[in-house]
């Protein structure tokens, strides 16, 4: 059985609509892709998937059971952690708490073990504290943990980001566009650093992304839409070949380089 | 490398730095000379040391004005931390935060007066009562855009007050008077020092339970909050919930704070609070530098002198200290005190 | 000696009023906080002032036009430029250098203007009560039964319903206008489409600063009195009727405030007049448990 199951997911915005009965599957232990034009409606979709918006109709299951109307952060409670778009940091908090706050969906103590400071919540934080300090050394950022987060490169920022994802010990991990903004080198790191996530840490990666060529290297399957209908699907040789997704989006596919 | 520092961490205000970079320089200049001074550990355990050895030793040498105006300065101490958990740990909005104090007043004050209670046993009521209060104001607005929780907690300081000088069991407009001090070990609190003394501990255990507070998951999670609330949420935390808490944290702290103060005045009446002062606990917060303990006493301190040392320029005190918040605001928008890190 | 019906027509007209004074100012709330999202806690004081601006200046006038509705007419337009202009520096000096720091510095300038206004105009006047002394018969209307409508209470609905439906026509049909409710919803786009947003900023200002003077105004011709402290309670409540209209609305703000109004006279009538303030809050608290939008306001879709 697939780990996530997408069954006919439909978002409206007031009469548009961004996504229409999509379907789609994301197996365990894969590294999948969600790929498409702007405005097909893969942000819509990776919204709805962590709970940030609550589709129209349609169902997610996630482990057999639905992430339809579930808030986000029960969605992260159950292993699903996902990065955003633009890079959203706690700004004025360092590296460290940013990472710390992966953490949080997998520890418990709250305002009472806090006031009391007992044996242990001290435990939990030192707990924490060692599995945000193996994240910063996995992705290479230990060196900076008592910056503060906005005053680092965005490149730098990006990897906190998936630090602070990593640190939370996710069996799914959803990027949204994780290339946006990233140089060339950059880039190439982070199609290592997708596989390592796989391999060694057994992760399963869903991305969304509209850089192809980075997308052609890292995943095993691609899920194409366009108009937030599925256009195709496959591995990546077959949707290079797919005549639809030629004409839906390869054509347009130097245009938007640029535009990144 | 200090001032490289500098640069980076002002990014976020580039766009108000503009227009007041001239007159910036100075003030920022002094400030920063201040931090690297304080950033040196022996330096800060010195200071430390003196500020305690000054606050121990004030009823020593002071008068009864000087012990009075001290005492009221570690009450405001206590409620700027109070509202530091809600405005400064978690970036929400509170305009009535005198009503919380209220609120704990007339609980502990009615108990020891009109039923005859032990002080120290009204303390788990007023901190039960706090909470209820806390949950009526919070839920409706918490779930909303912040600045609804900004107008519901001002409509609520109305309400308390409305509602005290209305009801008998308060005292009405003329409020309660002639309530029995309190004992400890057989001492009547009946002296200014000894509720000085009180106050200093009261504002060391609020002083704990903040830090304890800001080091720990759930105040992490606060500070996630304020910073961005979508990635809170994607990070798991329950948004609702935690400043559910902050709030009943902030307003059980507010509630205690009263309780002790009726107890000292030995009275209280629905003028103890007013507008100004929820603006003035609100106000010592935001110029203390949201949430840095430390800054937030210094602004509450402040807050609770300025006014005796200015009396002398009588009505227009007000009106410079208008002029000051506003100039304060433009021209450092991040507190005189801001939060900052360092190795 | 009144039959119920009188009453309620009494407490009818009597919230209608008060209605009136609550939209003007919750006009000035929901307009700058439609556009630059604060909570402007200084507006209150705006009315304040033009209260006092339309005293001092109906006590110049008083020797050369008389004391009848030419000399209040002539104050009330002068409250509305002086109040429109001091809207106007207040937004330029104090809130422009802010509109891109955290809301809440702004939030606490306001405060600051606040107080910088009250304590100005104590200063001045003392802190004493001044008495707006007209020659307008406060009695003299038309009879109906035992209530009496006066012609002041028509002259101030007459107004308030004139200035409502020009502000509706400049806020639709004008340039000015349909930038104004541009910028209200993306501030950005807005400066990138080649819209002067400070311009606009300015001219919300010093409209909504305008109608909260004239309420100042009708305040001293209706109640007879001005004081330094008059405009803190009265913002608070007119800020209370635009977000029960749903804030950001300027047809809810109207309608916020003369709900808000008849159902304070109303409340006032039946709990009695101590309990009146508590009255306006209950009805917020109640709004947003169940409406948290106010009446006319919409969901505004959040973006990722």
């Amino acid at each position: 059985m697939a780990l996530m199951e997408v069954k006919e997911l439909t978002m409206l915005f007031g009469g548009i609509t961004a996504v229409d009965h999509l379907n789609f599957e994301v197996e365990e232990d894969s590294i999948t892709a969600l790929i498409g034009p702007n405005g097909a409606g893969k942000t819509a979709t990776f919204n709805c998937l962590t709970g940030f918006y609550v589709p129209t109709s349609g169902e997610i299951l996630y482990e057999g059971k639905s992430l339809v109307n579930v808030p986000p952060h029960k969605i992260t409670d159950r292993g699903i952690i996902r990065t955003f778009q633009n890079v959203r940091l706690f700004n004025n908090l360092t590296v460290m708490e940013n990472v710390m706050s992966g953490c949080h969906s997998i520890s418990k103590k709250f305002v009472g073990s806090a006031l009391l400071r007992t044996p242990s919540e001290r435990r939990e934080e030192a707990e924490i504290k060692r599995i945000a300090e193996e994240a910063m050394e996995y992705i290479g950022i230990s060196d900076l943990r008592h910056e503060i987060a906005k005053s680092l490169p965005y490149g730098t920022q990006r990897r906190v980001e998936w630090a602070r994802a990593i640190a939370s010990k996710p069996k799914l991990l959803l990027l949204d566009e994780p290339a946006a903004g990233l140089n060339r080198q950059e880039k190439e790191d982070l199609v290592t650093l997708i596989r390592r996530f796989r391999n060694e840490l057994g992760m399963t990666v869903f991305l969304i992304e509209h850089d192809m060529g980075m997308v052609m290297d890292v995943a095993e399957k691609i899920v194409v839409i366009s108009f937030g209908t599925k256009i195709a699907e496959g591995t990546p040789k077959e949707v290079q070949d797919d005549p639809l997704v030629v004409e839906a989006y390869l054509g347009k596919d130097d245009d938007e380089e640029e535009a990144v | 490398m200090e001032n490289k520092n500098n640069l980076d961490l002002n990014n976020g205000e580039v766009a108000v730095v503009h227009e007041g970079t001239a007159k910036r320089g100075f003030f920022t200049r002094i400030i920063d000379s201040v931090y690297s001074f304080m950033d040196k550990t022996h330096n800060k355990i010195i200071v430390a040391v003196i500020l305690l050895a000054f606050v121990l030793t004030v009823p020593l040498w002071a008068d009864n004005y000087i012990l009075q105006v001290a005492w009221n300065a570690m009450f405001y101490m206590l409620l700027a931390l109070g509202c530091n958990i809600i405005v400064g740990f978690t970036g929400m909005v509170d305009l009535g935060f005198a009503a919380k104090f209220a609120v704990g007043a007339y609980t502990s004050g009615i108990l020891v007066h009109t039923f005859g209670w032990n002080f120290w046993l009204t303390l788990p009521i007023v901190v039960i009562v706090g909470m209820i209060a806390a949950v009526l104001i919070g839920g409706p607005a918490l779930r909303l855009r912040s600045d609804y929780l900004a107008i519901v907690t001002l409509g609520f300081g109305e309400i308390v007050r409305t509602v005290a000088r209305n009801l008998e069991i308060t005292g009405s407009a003329s409020g309660l008077s002639g309530i029995k001090r309190p004992y400890i070990f057989g001492t009547q609190l009946t002296r200014i020092w000894m509720w000085y003394y009180l106050f200093v501990f009261l504002v060391f255990l609020f002083v704990v339970a903040s830090n304890r507070v800001k080091d720990s998951r759930f105040g992490r999670g606060l500070a996630y909050v304020r910073e961005d609330e979508d990635a809170a949420r994607a990070m798991g935390v329950n948004v609702v919930k935690f400043k559910m808490w902050a709030f009943i944290v902030g307003t059980v702290m507010g509630a205690i704070a009263g309780a002790f103060y009726v107890m000292q005045m030995a009275a209280v009446s629905p003028n103890s609070f007013q507008f100004t002062q929820s603006s003035n606990i609100l106000l010592a917060v935001v110029l203390g530098g949201m949430g840095k303990v430390p800054g937030v006493m210094a602004g509450a301190a402040f807050f609770s002198i300025f006014p005796e040392i200015f009396r002398s320029i009588g009505e227009y005190r007000m009106l410079f200290f208008g002029i000051a918040l506003v100039l304060v605001m433009i021209f450092r928008p991040q507190g005189l005190w801001p939060e900052r890190r360092r190795r | 000696m009144f039959s119920p019906g009188e009453i309620i027509l009494q407490q009818t007209v009597n919230g209608l009023i008060l209605g009136c004074f609550y939209a003007l100012i919750s006009l000035g709330y929901t307009m700058v906080y439609g556009i630059v999202r604060l909570l402007n806690f200084a507006h209150g004081d705006i009315y304040m002032v033009g209260a006092f601006v339309g005293f001092f200046v109906f006590g110049a006038l008083a020797a050369i036009t008389g004391t009848g509705w030419l000399s209040i007419i002539l104050a009330m337009v002068a409250a509305m430029f002086l109040c429109g202009v001091l809207g106007f520096l207040i937004q330029r000096f104090a809130y422009r250098p802010l509109l891109d720091a955290p809301r809440l510095s702004l939030l606490i300038t306001a405060i600051g203007v606040s107080l910088i206004l009250q304590n100005a105009m104590m200063i001045l006047t003392n802190g004493e009560f001044k008495f707006f002394n007209h020659s307008v018969n406060p009695r003299a209307g038309i009879s109906l039964g035992n209530v009496t409508i006066t012609w002041i209470q028509m002259v101030l609905l007459g107004i308030t319903a004139v200035l409502l439906i020009s502000l509706t026509w400049f806020v639709s049909k004008t340039i000015w206008g349909k930038a104004m409710r541009a910028i209200s919803m993306d501030r950005p786009t807005c400066r990138l489409m080649g819209i002067n947003v400070n311009t606009i900023i300015g001219i919300t200002f010093f409209i909504g600063s305008a109608l909260a003077a004239v309420a100042g105004v009708m305040a001293c011709v209706y109640y007879g009195n001005v004081h330094y402290f008059m405009g803190y309670i009265m913002g608070m409540k007119a800020f209370t009727a635009a977000v029960i209209g749903g804030i950001g609305s300027i047809p809810g703000a109207m309608l916020g405030g003369l709900l808000l109004g008849l159902l304070e006279a109303g409340g006032t009538q039946v709990l009695g007049s101590s309990w009146k303030d508590v009255f306006a809050f209950g009805i917020l608290i109640i709004m947003l448990i169940f409406k948290p939008t106010g009446l006319l306001g919409k969901t505004e879709v959040e973006r990722m």
